[in-house]
């Protein structure tokens, strides 16, 4: 009964005659209930039409030059020798790839590039983002300054950190051997052996925790203020609230910022390239670089075009399980 | 369980003035609504007394302890929000078991398990213990809300339209349940609603708030039969009171200063029309099933009252119209008389 008085429909009952008008014009505004052909061409047609352009593009820059690879990576196609017989050569590309050690130095290398980065960036990015969700004096100034990073471009972001890091003139050798006293000549980030590598982890983290606490930002904003009443007036302790809250609540939000810095990072170049192209020695070839050596440098197509399609598939394979994970603590 | 005062209380959230003056007593044991529409201050007010907003001025008293400026955890009071605030990647055994772990019980575990399954029982949600709170339908997250309410034996109750998310008939269900829970725990109660039904039903006392103020409080047969002013009227009956013109109808012995005639159903007898006088006719009769809502046009303006649904009135009737001890108004809206 309460319903049926206390909550009147009030729109239905008083603009009524306003939808009908609107109705009615947009009736008459529309000529047949359309028509099924235009100047000989079918509903189907038209809209064929329509997407064809963007259709074509796609499989012209996406579709086709991955079904070239894969048919490339069965041969021992160079792209320097064009006038060379083409031989195909089974799958001896791809078993060349496993069982060579330097390839697997250089997944290695990218395994621990992409670990690191992401523990560093979630790590950091999950603490900036909680800090900036205290809501203090001035956070909105401080949320922008903390994404700079994040808009530069990563040619000027590699170029800038080369200064930097430069020994002589740079500041971050600098600053270091102010706190650590140990001579800033001393401090060759980017030609030390067991530097160079932290050197792209520290750019990368750099550049990219921004993103990810924006992303673990939106998780904790998604946190509705009432479940933390609840929690409030049930006695728990921030560090509960936290706990059991908090985190599980923002997982996967972090979990999303994860799988977007692992697909990125592993396909790292840019950055790499810029900083140590792959040096000292192959301390930083990661596998994107490693990849364009084998296709630019030693001009072995069919060999890279194999490289290219196992990175592939092992990107796209794990990206799939993880985010079936991820479904899974979604949906919890 | 204990009692509870609010002194001179006054909260604004910038230039809105939430709740201003308030004086309410709630005694141990007691159930107390408190009815208003939104804006009123109804929510602010319980978020004052569970330390969740902090009042500008006056004071919060539980059990004779001077709280307001403690913190919501130091004030030992229970919430059941609106929105179903449960801890949504717990079960609902974890989520009722969440205030009695807090490390201020230092409860055993076993403890808690025999008090959640004692409060599950209550609250009848004992044969889904082990789901996934996300997974449970809105009469059963609600009724997990209040059964972590429930699980701590906290001074007081604090609920803030707790069934207004439900529908129609869930609601129902609840409304006694809650009613029968706190009769059988003896659990004082702060409640508040914007339904009537649920203010008459569940309360040993209902508080009409209108602009952050405490118009009247009283038993719910008192608030209904002596309104103290044309709002609180206005608040409680159904179909609402009608309120007329003094003159508009043969006035039963108005007092003087009377403006206003507030007449609901049980004010006002209805006949047909015999030789040639009437006072108003029948425009609509509005069939609910069990009983009718039957619509008067008297002199230009609408009467509504219920009727039985076997009434022998018909649409265009003449009707004769006379008061039986209605309630009166002045010009400034406060009842005269009672």
């Amino acid at each position: 009964m309460q319903d049926l008085t206390g909550r009147r429909p009030v729109v239905t009952d008083t603009h009524p005659s306003l939808l009908d008008r609107t109705m009615e014009a947009a009736a008459r505004a529309t000529p047949e209930p359309l028509a099924t052909t235009v100047r000989g061409l079918s509903d189907r047609m038209v809209a064929w039409i329509f997407i064809a352009p963007t259709i074509l593009l796609l499989l012209a820059i996406n579709i086709f030059p991955l079904i070239w690879t894969i048919r490339l990576s069965f041969t021992n196609y160079r792209a320097n020798r064009p006038n060379e017989a083409v031989k195909d050569i089974g799958l001896s590309n791809y078993a060349r790839i496993l069982t060579d050690s330097d390839t697997w130095m250089a997944m290695q290398t990218t395994a621990h590039f992409v670990l690191w980065t992401i523990v560093l960036q979630t790590l950091i990015g999950f603490t900036l983002a909680y800090l900036i969700d205290r809501k203090f004096r001035g956070h909105a100034v401080w949320t922008t300054i903390i994404l700079v990073p994040m808009m530069l471009s990563p040619a000027v972001v590699g170029n800038f950190w080369r200064f930097l890091y430069e020994p002589q003139i740079g500041l971050f050798a600098y600053i270091v051997s102010f706190f650590t006293g140990i001579p800033p000549t001393e401090i060759l980030m980017l030609s030390n052996v067991t530097l160079a590598p932290w050197a792209i982890v520290i750019v990368d983290t750099w550049m990219w925790t921004p993103y990810v606490m924006l992303i673990c930002l939106a998780g904790l904003r998604s946190i509705p203020d009432y479940i933390y009443e609840a929690a409030e007036v049930d006695r728990a302790s921030n560090w509960r609230q936290f706990w059991s809250i908090t985190l599980p609540m923002a997982l996967p939000f972090i979990m999303l910022a994860v799988l977007f810095r692992g697909i990125e990072n592993f396909k790292m170049f840019d950055m790499v390239n810029l900083l140590t192209g792959g040096g000292p020695g192959s301390t930083t070839e990661v596998a994107s670089i490693t990849l364009k050596r084998e296709a630019f440098e030693k001009w072995r197509t069919g060999f890279s075009s194999a490289f290219a399609i196992i990175l592939f598939v092992a990107v796209f394979g794990l990206a799939n399980i993880y985010v079936k994970v991820l479904n899974r603590v979604k949906s919890r | 369980m204990a009692d509870v005062r609010l002194k001179g209380v006054a909260k604004a959230f910038g230039d809105k003035q939430a709740v201003s003056g308030l004086d309410l007593a709630i005694a141990d044991g007691e159930f107390v609504v408190l009815l208003g529409p939104t804006g009123a201050g109804k929510t602010t007010t319980l978020r004052l007394v569970a330390g969740l907003e902090r009042p500008d001025t006056g004071s919060v008293h539980i059990a004779g302890r001077d709280v307001t400026r403690l913190e919501p955890s130091a004030r030992d009071v229970a919430f059941v929000f609106q929105q179903y605030s449960l801890y949504p990647h717990l079960s609902v055994f974890d989520n009722l078991a969440f205030p009695l772990r807090s490390p201020a019980r230092r409860m055993s575990e076993a403890d808690i398990r025999r008090r959640v399954a004692e409060v599950a029982r209550l609250v009848r949600i004992d044969h889904k213990l082990e789901n996934r709170s996300t997974k449970l339908s809105g009469g059963e997250m609600q009724r997990v809300a209040i059964g972590r309410a429930l699980v701590r034996k906290p001074s007081i109750f604090l609920m803030d339209e707790p069934l207004s998310s439900l529908d129609a008939k869930l609601r129902g269900e609840l409304r006694l349940e809650l009613k029968r829970i706190q009769r059988e725990l003896g659990a004082t109660v702060l409640y508040v609603t914007h339904d009537q039904i649920e203010a008459m039903t569940m309360a040993d006392r209902i508080g009409i708030l209108a602009d952050g103020e405490l118009v009247q409080i009283g038993t719910p047969r008192a608030i209904y039969t002596e309104p103290a002013n044309l709002h609180v009227a206005a608040r409680l009956g159904q179909p609402a009171i009608n309120l007329l013109p003094r003159g508009l109808l043969p006035d039963a012995d108005a007092p003087p200063g009377t403006a206003t005639i507030g007449a609901r159903t049980e004010h006002l007898a209805i006949d047909k029309a015999a030789n040639g006088h009437a006072d108003g006719v029948v425009d609509w009769i509005e069939h609910l099933g069990d009983q009718n809502h039957l619509h008067l046009i008297v002199g230009g303006r609408k009467l509504i009252t219920l009727v039985d649904p076997d009434t022998p009135f018909g649409k265009g009737d003449k009707v004769t119209i006379h008061f039986r001890d209605p309630l009166f108004f002045d010009a400034s809206g406060q009842r005269i008389g009672g």
